[in-house]
């Protein structure tokens, strides 16, 4: 057994958790998302930097939340995840135990969150060299190769909500899109629709996605949806100096103000 | 069954002769992203040979993402209903797996059986597909497992197993048999011979009929919660697979205008089940997961005696938790 | 004699402010264009920024959207929150390539019944010169559309 496994069984028999939220190695050689609720079940679990999603989104799970005492392997976007969720008081009702690989390998389990958030701030993701090359090319576009662009993805979208479900900051129990008085959002997918759900949704996120990137991997017909929260976050990061999943104590960009905020376009 | 040969050489002179022809081609097309996808296509330079799966099933070309079934225009006259059958165009589907074309008698049966589908009716009287056999597979492929395998001929109007320099063509139908009139001189008639070593080799990871047996009794195990808790409830694996065929209807417009939509649909939506009263019958995810695989391996049989899955491996390569339709199934029918 | 393109003008307003600015202006006898539409709100701070989707969705060629100066909220801070989200909405439609120059923001008060007249001329010119949306209008095409017109996708 690993030095993981060991660790996650201990953590079983001394009652601190009662399900780990882990990687397991599955088909294709992927890690992919792993509940354990026995110390039996411990063996298939992997923790490597090769792990890349987001497990955080499971924490808002109601199945996971009635496992009270919750175990997860964060990566560091994940932490950077539970930090803006706990900023937005959406934890309260679980014990979790975090438990994260550092630089060198090794394991660490966070003791309390005031130990996780110092770790987040130490170790602060930066966009990955994929994202920054997409991006510089995006903002070297033309505004009318802009639109050619995303209208081009957009008419793929199949509205399958993948991106949504993915997304650890989109817990709302009633999203917009589904309701129907007023339908802000049509059921149907086609290029106008999809453009709204698109632009909606990184409205509602802006100043809360920590960039994590999971919505952009995921998509089903290949749509870099991340690159819209990528780029609003940049410009709220410079505009207003909010850092997302930096702070417990973040305050949410959009809903307060300075007076002395500053732009260039009001007449 | 009419065995005929072509060389590999001339497949794009078959291709660009189906174009010709008038008709729409729909075929796999290697996107930015690196995914392949089903697409309209003008040339044979766009599509793509050197793949093992498209992203999505080739189902929305008789059964869109999104259908007009009406739409209706108010004026002074009175109001006008129309739709637009008539321009549905000949098509012709290239490059399906079998799996996929197999999926398509399940969307025969589901929409043409009972109640019949118009629109279903016209779009897959005006389809014709060409299958190609498989000669790569990965783990997430299981056909074999749900009594297929990667050179069946079943729902396929014609089926091209590529050979070395050429290629083995079976016509099945005479939507095959018009295909290969299109280009006539091209083909020449051939023996039947095996396909085996030029196909793919998939394992079969459970027996049909045990499955089968097995889920009559599923449907209370305990291992329902432990399969779907990875589950997120979005539409990915609903979307891309072959055989799902879950719709809603949607009306838009205006008091002057407007159109009824027949869209995809998802039965792990949270509100798939939702009533107009507030009631949800399935109010957890995992009651929707056990759901969609108890209606792929049982109901399905029992409404209309297919087994609905065909294998082809896209819910789990789509779901964005890697969740294995198949490794499910075991784990609840142990 | 040809038809001078009239553009379709959406204007998003607060109450306290521009609508009672715009009331000036009608009040003064004040010529200007008749491409508006007025659309009343408690405040700026209550215009979702879906409205305006939703506003070019339906047909608008270019959107006002206006309220009280910064300091002068009737209910103290609303226009604070609205500087703030169409700071970060105009970014967001900048970088998917929409035409932002199509909305126009401003803080017009209520004594300022010139400036409303003279915004709406500006804004309806603007738009008369950049043409009827149909950058917008035509993003839903059907397959058939899309081979004849030969939009290839890559």
């Amino acid at each position: 057994m690993t030095s993981l496994q060991n660790k996650v069984t201990e953590l079983f028999e001394n009652g601190t958790i009662n399900l780990l939220i882990g990687f397991k190695e599955a088909i294709h050689k992927l890690p992919v998302p792993c509940f354990i609720d026995n110390v039996s079940q411990v063996e298939q679990l992997i923790f490597t930097p090769s792990c890349k999603g987001n497990l955080s989104v499971y924490l808002l799970k109601t199945e996971v939340k009635q496992a009270k005492k919750v175990g997860i392997l964060a990566n560091v976007a994940t932490l950077r995840a539970i930090v803006q969720l706990v900023s937005e008081n959406q934890l309260g009702d679980i014990e979790k135990t975090v438990i994260t690989l550092d630089a060198k390998g090794e394991l660490v389990v966070f003791a309390t969150m005031d130990e996780l958030e110092a770790y987040v701030q130490a170790n602060f993701p930066d966009l990955s060299e994929e994202d920054k090359k997409l991006l510089d090319q995006l903002n070297a576009m033309s505004r009318t190769e802009r639109w050619q662009y995303w209208t081009e993805q957009f008419t793929a979208c199949v509205k399958c909500y993948a991106c949504r479900a993915v997304c650890p900051m989109c817990y709302c129990s009633s999203c917009t899109v589904e309701g129907n008085q007023p339908q802000w959002i049509k059921v149907s997918s086609e290029t106008t629709g999809n453009l709204e759900w698109h632009t909606m949704r990184a409205m509602h996120l802006g100043g809360r996605c920590i960039n994590c990137g999971e919505c952009g991997r995921i998509c089903p017909v290949g749509i870099p949806v991340h690159m819209l929260t990528v780029k609003m976050n940049q410009d709220i990061e410079a505009e207003f100096g909010a850092k997302t999943g930096f702070s417990v104590k973040n305050g949410y960009a959009l809903n307060s103000f300075k007076p002395g905020d500053k732009e260039q376009f009001i007449k | 069954m009419n065995i005929y040969n072509i060389k590999s050489s001339q497949l794009a002179e078959f291709f660009e002769q189906l174009i010709k022809s008038g008709k729409i081609v729909i075929a796999p097309v290697l996107k930015k992203s690196g995914k392949v996808f089903f697409e309209a296509v003008h040339s044979y330079d766009q599509v793509s040979t050197d793949y093992i799966q498209t992203g999505f099933s080739a189902k929305s070309v008789v059964f869109p993402k999104v259908e007009e079934l009406f739409s209706f225009k108010k004026d002074d006259e009175g109001i006008e209903i129309t739709n637009n059958l008539h321009t549905i165009p000949e098509t012709v589907v290239w490059g399906l797996r079998p799996c996929d074309a197999s999926a398509f008698n399940y969307l025969t049966e589901f929409f043409l059986k009972e109640n019949p589908d118009t629109y279903f009716a016209v779009r897959k009287e005006k389809t014709t597909l060409i299958a190609i056999s498989c000669a790569k597979a990965d783990d997430a492929c299981f056909c074999t497992s749900v009594e297929l395998n990667p050179g069946s001929t079943s729902g396929s109007d014609m089926l091209l197993t590529t050979m070395g320099e050429s290629v083995y063509v079976e016509v099945i139908t005479e939507k095959g048999k018009a295909a290969v009139e299109t280009a006539a001189s091209l083909f020449t008639p051939g023996e039947e011979k095996s396909k085996e070593e030029f196909l793919a080799k998939v394992t079969s990871v459970f027996s049909m009929d045990e499955v089968k047996e097995r889920i009559k009794t599923a449907y209370d195990s305990a291992e329902w919660k432990h399969a779907s808790m990875g589950c997120f409830g979005c539409g990915a694996c609903a979307f891309a697979c072959p055989t799902c065929t879950c719709f809603d209807i949607q009306d838009e417009g205006t008091q002057d205008s407007g159109k009824r939509l027949r869209c995809w649909d998802a039965c792990g939506f949270g509100l798939f089940t939702k009533h107009t009263s507030g009631h949800n019958p399935r109010t957890n995810q995992t009651e929707r997961r056990r759901q969609r695989l108890m209606h792929k391996f049982k109901y399905s049989v029992e409404n209309l005696g297919i087994v609905s899955c065909v294998g082809c491996g896209r819910c789990i390569r789509n779901c964005p938790a890697h969740l294995n339709i198949f490794e499910n199934i075991l784990s609840v029918t142990k | 004699m040809s038809e001078q393109f009239e553009p379709k003008i959406v204007a998003f307003v607060c109450n306290w402010c521009t609508y009672a600015g715009a009331d000036l202006a009608g009040t003064s006898r004040t010529k200007y264009a008749t491409n508006v539409s007025i659309i009343r709100f408690p405040c700026t701070g209550r215009i979702d920024f879906m409205l305006l989707m939703k506003a070019f969705e339906n047909g608008a060629d270019g959107i006002i959207v206006s309220g009280c100066h910064p300091n002068d909220c009737h209910y103290t801070s609303g226009n604070f929150h609205a500087r703030r989200r169409w700071i970060v909405f105009r970014s967001l439609l900048d970088f998917m390539g929409f035409d932002t120059d199509r909305i126009t923001f401003s803080w017009v008060s209520a004594a300022e019944g010139t400036k409303w007249a003279g915004l709406v001329n500006e804004v309806t010119e603007k738009i008369r010169e950049k043409g009827p949306f149909t950058e917008f209008k035509k993003l839903d095409y059907s397959i058939l559309e899309k081979i004849e017109n030969d939009v290839v996708t890559e």
